[in-house]
């Protein structure tokens, strides 16, 4: 997945808005990537042109030698509002098998690939409940379930935890990273959590406030896992992103 | 009516025990005080009737009762309100469909919205009574005019409120749809429509209760049968007693189709309104 030079611009009645300028990123198949940044940074907007909900202004978005030119069903997106982007009216099985049948998988797979994935995501005793009657982390499992079960390569997700708290986030963690490196699937996940960014990824971009947001840095998370958030190198590292985004924090601030 | 707010929360959470026992008690404590307000009423109404006014212009309860029950037993009564429910519920019925598929092609063809929306804009302060002069003279006073501004006044109601829904669905669940692989179509039918479904009762319901407040007037200027006509008889003879019977037929009839809807929407459509208070 190559982005290149992207540039994005929102036209409203009250004027230009330049979100994105001059945006690259390559992402290899299997890796974990974050997409970190402060709020209003854009990072939603370029996790949305990579799922191809949104069309760049210049630049381009490849996957393998192919542009993106829509949404494509390879890339499955992951919203933090699991109650809007799951079918409240369908139960936590029929949620995923909504999934196998706009995929036009054969009827006699549904069956078994419900179940595993509804295992993997400890879902299975909850079958037939609806999400309503879920806990947040839960339905947040069912979106990973319902992902999962299309078989996509790549999973975006965009801040899919925020909303959850901290324990509940920890232990998805776990799950996600147990998910991903059973699956190898690509991931790319838009936080503005540091400590979240680190004790998930391979490489963390780091997103300049907006307007005309870049991606400052990229950096290797070469620490083993599970992560250790006690490890010195987790503070060094830590300390080194703060010190990138302090300049944006100030900046917003003043703003605000 | 406490049966159907259980059946609301049955889904909500499996816990039966308790849960059903608190239901119980406070749907008698609430049966209860349904009564109290009721004999209230009565009281009151007695008081007004026989105390401050009199019993010819505000005949007492007993009285009314007492005109009421030759009324039902000979079936006359009966014989009006089927035929005023007949002619709400034939408006009803085709003033919600034209509606609601209005309203899902409006709230998705963005350019027939801008091309209608100014004229239903307008044409929605006609109130059905405000129709009625002009559909007499359209359909005459049979039955097709009270069909026709039944339909009126259902159908704008239901067009907005549908128009609402459609584009209120969720726009992170329509995306995680077309990513899932759904097509357009799909998403439409499967998503959209459905995410609708707690916009469009809500507007029938309106669209029902709007049904009963113009099928009197439409009968009372315009018919020769139904309870609009009852009334309309009755104050021409002054017989203040028919006119308190055919009142309180009306105010139980509302009643009870109210009821009716609710629970067929709770039993049918359960699993599409349980998260209204939710998104």
């Amino acid at each position: 997945m190559r982005v290149n030079n992207v540039r994005k611009v929102f036209e409203s009645s009250r004027g230009t808005y330049v979100a994105l300028d001059g945006v690259s990123l390559t992402i290899s198949d299997g890796e974990f990537f974050c997409l970190l940044g402060p709020s209003g940074c854009g990072k939603s907007t370029l996790l949305n042109i990579i799922a191809g909900f949104e069309p760049v202004t210049a630049g381009s978005v490849t996957s393998g030698d192919k542009p993106i030119t829509g949404a494509g069903r390879e890339r499955v997106m992951f919203f933090q509002d699991a109650g809007s982007a799951l079918l409240p009216w369908l139960t936590v099985e029929e949620n995923v098998r909504f999934g196998l049948r706009v995929r036009k998988i054969a009827k006699p797979d549904w069956q078994p690939i419900i179940d595993k994935y509804l295992r993997m995501t400890g879902l299975d005793t909850h079958r037939t409940k609806f999400p309503s009657e879920l806990s947040g982390g839960m339905r947040q499992r069912l979106q990973i379930a319902r992902a999962l079960a299309v078989e996509p390569e790549m999973l975006l997700m965009d801040e899919p935890f925020g909303a959850l708290d901290a324990m509940t986030r920890r232990h998805m963690h776990t799950i996600l990273l147990d998910i991903w490196q059973r699956t190898g699937k690509t991931i790319v996940f838009v936080t503005h959590d540091i400590a979240e960014a680190i004790s998930l990824s391979d490489r963390i971009g780091v997103m300049s406030f907006g307007p005309r947001s870049v991606i400052t840095r990229v950096l290797d998370i070469d620490l083993p896992r599970p992560r250790d958030l006690t490890n010195p190198k987790v503070a060094v590292l830590y300390n080194e992103i703060e010190a990138l985004l302090a300049p944006d924090l100030a900046r917003a601030a003043a703003l605000a | 009516m406490q049966e159907t707010a259980a059946a609301v929360t049955k889904p909500a959470d499996g816990a039966a025990g308790p849960d059903s026992r608190r239901s119980l008690s406070s749907s008698l404590s609430h049966v209860a005080l349904a009564a109290g307000s009721l004999i209230l009423a009565f009281l009151i109404w007695q008081f007004l009737s026989t105390v401050l006014f009199n019993p010819f212009l505000i005949p007492p309860p007993l009285e009314v009762m007492r005109t009421a029950v030759p009324m039902l037993m000979s079936g006359e009564i009966l014989a009006d309100v089927a035929i005023s429910m007949t002619r709400v519920i034939v408006g009803f019925a085709t003033g919600s469909l034209a509606g609601i598929v209005t309203g899902v092609l409006l709230g998705r063809i963005r350019l027939l919205h801008d091309l209608l929306d100014p004229i239903i804009e307008l044409l929605r302060y006609l109130s059905p009574t405000a129709m009625i002069p002009i559909a007499v003279i359209w359909f005459g006073i049979g039955e097709l005019s009270k069909y026709f501004l039944i339909f009126w006044g259902t159908f704008f109601i239901v067009v907005i409120n549908t128009t609402a829904g459609v584009w209120r669905a969720p726009i992170a669940r329509q995306r995680a749809a077309q990513c899932l692989g759904a097509s357009q179509l799909q998403i439409f039918v499967l998503v959209i429509i459905p995410s609708a479904v707690p916009y469009i009762v809500t507007g029938m319901r309106v669209a029902m209760a709007s049904s009963f407040m113009s099928i009197i007037p439409a009968e009372i200027l315009a018919a020769d049968s139904g309870i609009g006509y009852l009334l309309q008889k009755s104050s021409m003879l002054l017989q203040t007693n028919r006119i308190f019977v055919a009142l309180l037929t009306i105010c139980v009839l509302g009643f009870i189709v109210d009821r009716i809807f609710r629970f067929f929407v709770d039993r049918v459509l359960a699993r599409y309104m349980s998260f209204v208070s939710q998104t």
